[in-house]
């Protein structure tokens, strides 16, 4: 008999990443927040200059807290396959691919990277905040724990690889340490023990294993900044510290700076790129179609968890995920995650998703229906109360759609994504 | 980072008091904990406040945090270079970055506020 996936996160009190005692050269402790069960910096320098930073020179970003699989055997590819929405047949050694594991409804449990090393032999990047449900989902696919299929309640996935957690813990771990912006490939050239050709051919989303000075990594054209210049180093942890020193040492004559989870959020939310619980699942329950990610979904595939609902739900979606700019900068009030956006007659048509300031302008991610999709369309936003003293004085605490509110800040819809 | 001639709350916020005159800000911790202030929503003129009533939401790319009255009071002025530069909270959170002065109606409500000893206390146990 199988049951139902549910995952309850056990709360944990959260404890510094392998570079801790390199964040605690730069910044107090008071700087570092909880995030995933990781004590993280928030910002080293300050968000506005390590974003300015990535887009102008580069940015070093501490994702060692990221969750890195290992999928090995006949079945890795088989079992990804089944797990995850895109094709991993479509890649070859060297490729990485985006994608997405969904539950037998259909909802995102995560968004992925698949790295394939070999025919036998792949890793996965999975979210911080989602390894541990990650882990639990795919020890219980491999027991035939869970239902996958709603129509078939007692179909199990057939392959079963050998998974290992190459967490920061394991004596094998790789954590990643992301090296983003324009100047991230004259650096990674100037320490590459390799052929400078072979790195300098590396196109977006394929990776080389060699080592930089000597520090063996796995070298991918990957990010999450919206760069169109950019690698993750995966490292094994007990290198992690001398990596990140010598990246940062032989990049502060670039002007290269380390970078914390403030800016990987306005980078990310520049570039159109989605957040996990912001602009795929969380509160609106967000799909890849929504999100704007419909090509990493393939429909042609003949089987993979949660196939059917996701057609449905594609079919049946009325509101998708958009960009949009609007005044930022000094004596504007920022806006927020639930802040209605509202159509030029002032009905509210969707709400803020994420934002972020970008210099003079702030640039958010809404979930709004279709019928505000189009780039250029004029669009604004209504301040909801975020105190008690703004509800006193009569601001809305929340807005249903159709519901007319009088704008406070007239913005754009700009292309779903951007690059820099 | 802690002004020696001033009182504090547990919220973090600054008082000057002088006669029947209080003056009111964030801390250098509150600030460094918001990070980049983008805009700051000042009281009204005129408006009478209560201990804990909401004067000022302060606002940061990150975060929008509460600034609570300390004492029972009526706002004078308000600092309105804020609206312009706000950055002023994270340069000079003691003295151009003030939020307001109030006309308190008893001095004595001081003492339920911290001294600057008493406040670095507080943070230490505050950060363990």
């Amino acid at each position: 008999m199988k049951t139902e996936f549910a995952f309850n996160d056990p709360s944990q009190d959260a404890t510094g990443s392998v570079l801790h005692e390199e964040h605690l050269k730069r910044v107090s402790p008071s700087r570092l927040a909880p995030f995933a069960g990781y004590l993280m910096p928030l910002w080293f320098s300050s968000i506005q200059e390590e974003h300015q930073a990535v887009r102008n020179t580069a940015g070093l970003f501490d994702c060692t807290h990221m969750g890195v699989l290992s999928l090995q055997g006949p079945d890795a590819q088989g079992f990804i396959n089944t797990v995850s929405t895109n094709q991993v047949g479509n890649i070859v050694d060297g490729q990485a691919q985006y994608g997405y594991l969904l539950n037998a409804d259909g909802a995102v449990l995560d968004d992925i990277i698949v790295y394939k090393r070999a025919d036998t032999d792949f890793l996965m990047v999975v979210n911080a905040g989602n390894a541990a449900k990650i882990k639990t989902w795919f020890k219980g696919l491999l027991a035939d724990d869970y239902v996958i299929d709603r129509a078939d309640p007692n179909r199990s996935v057939p392959f079963k690889p050998v998974i290992e957690d190459l967490c920061p813990t394991s004596d094998n771990g790789l954590v990643d340490i992301a090296l983003q912006g324009p100047s991230s490939m004259a650096l990674v050239a100037q320490l590459f023990d390799g052929e400078k050709d072979t790195l300098a051919a590396l196109k977006p989303f394929r990776f080389i294993e060699g080592s930089l000075n000597g520090l063996a990594c796995v070298i991918s054209r990957t990010g999450y900044t919206g760069s169109a210049m950019g690698f993750e180093l995966l490292v094994n942890p007990k290198e992690a510290r001398a990596l990140w020193s010598l990246l940062l040492d032989k990049g502060n004559p670039m002007g290269i700076l380390p970078c914390g989870l403030g800016a990987r959020d306005s980078l990310r939310i520049q570039g159109g790129l989605p957040l996990y619980g912001h602009e795929l699942a969380g509160h609106y329950n967000i799909t890849p179609f929504e999100a704007g990610y419909g090509w990493a979904v393939k429909l042609d595939k003949e089987v993979f968890i949660g196939k059917t609902a996701v057609i449905k739900n594609k079919a049946q979606a009325t509101h998708q995920v958009i960009r949009v700019a609007l005044p930022g900068g000094k004596g504007i009030r920022p806006v927020r995650e639930q802040d209605p956006v509202l159509d030029a007659q002032g009905a509210c048509r969707g709400w803020i998703l994420s934002s972020a300031a970008a210099q003079d302008q702030q640039i958010a991610l809404a979930y709004v229906n279709k019928a505000l999709s189009e780039q250029g369309t004029p669009v604004s936003v209504y301040y909801l109360a975020r105190s008690q003293g703004q509800i006193k004085k009569g601001r809305l605490k929340c807005a249903t759609e159709q519901e007319f509110v009088k704008p406070d800040l007239e913005g754009q819809i700009v292309s779903r994504f951007e690059k820099f | 980072m802690i002004e020696k001639d001033l009182l504090y709350t547990k919220e973090h916020e600054w008082v000057k008091i002088t006669g029947n005159t209080a003056i009111l800000g964030i801390t250098h911790h509150a600030q460094e904990m918001l990070g980049d202030v983008t805009f700051v929503e000042l009281p009204e003129v005129g408006a009478d406040l209560a201990p804990h009533d909401q004067i000022s939401v302060i606002e940061s790319s990150k975060a929008a945090s509460d600034v609570y009255c300390p004492v029972n009071g009526t706002v004078t002025e308000t600092n309105d270079t804020l609206d312009a530069q706000p950055e002023l909270i994270n340069e000079s959170c003691y003295k151009d970055g003030w939020i307001c002065k109030l006309d308190i109606k008893d001095p004595s409500e001081a003492d339920s506020l911290m001294t600057a000893a008493q406040y670095e206390t507080f943070l230490k146990e505050e950060e363990q």
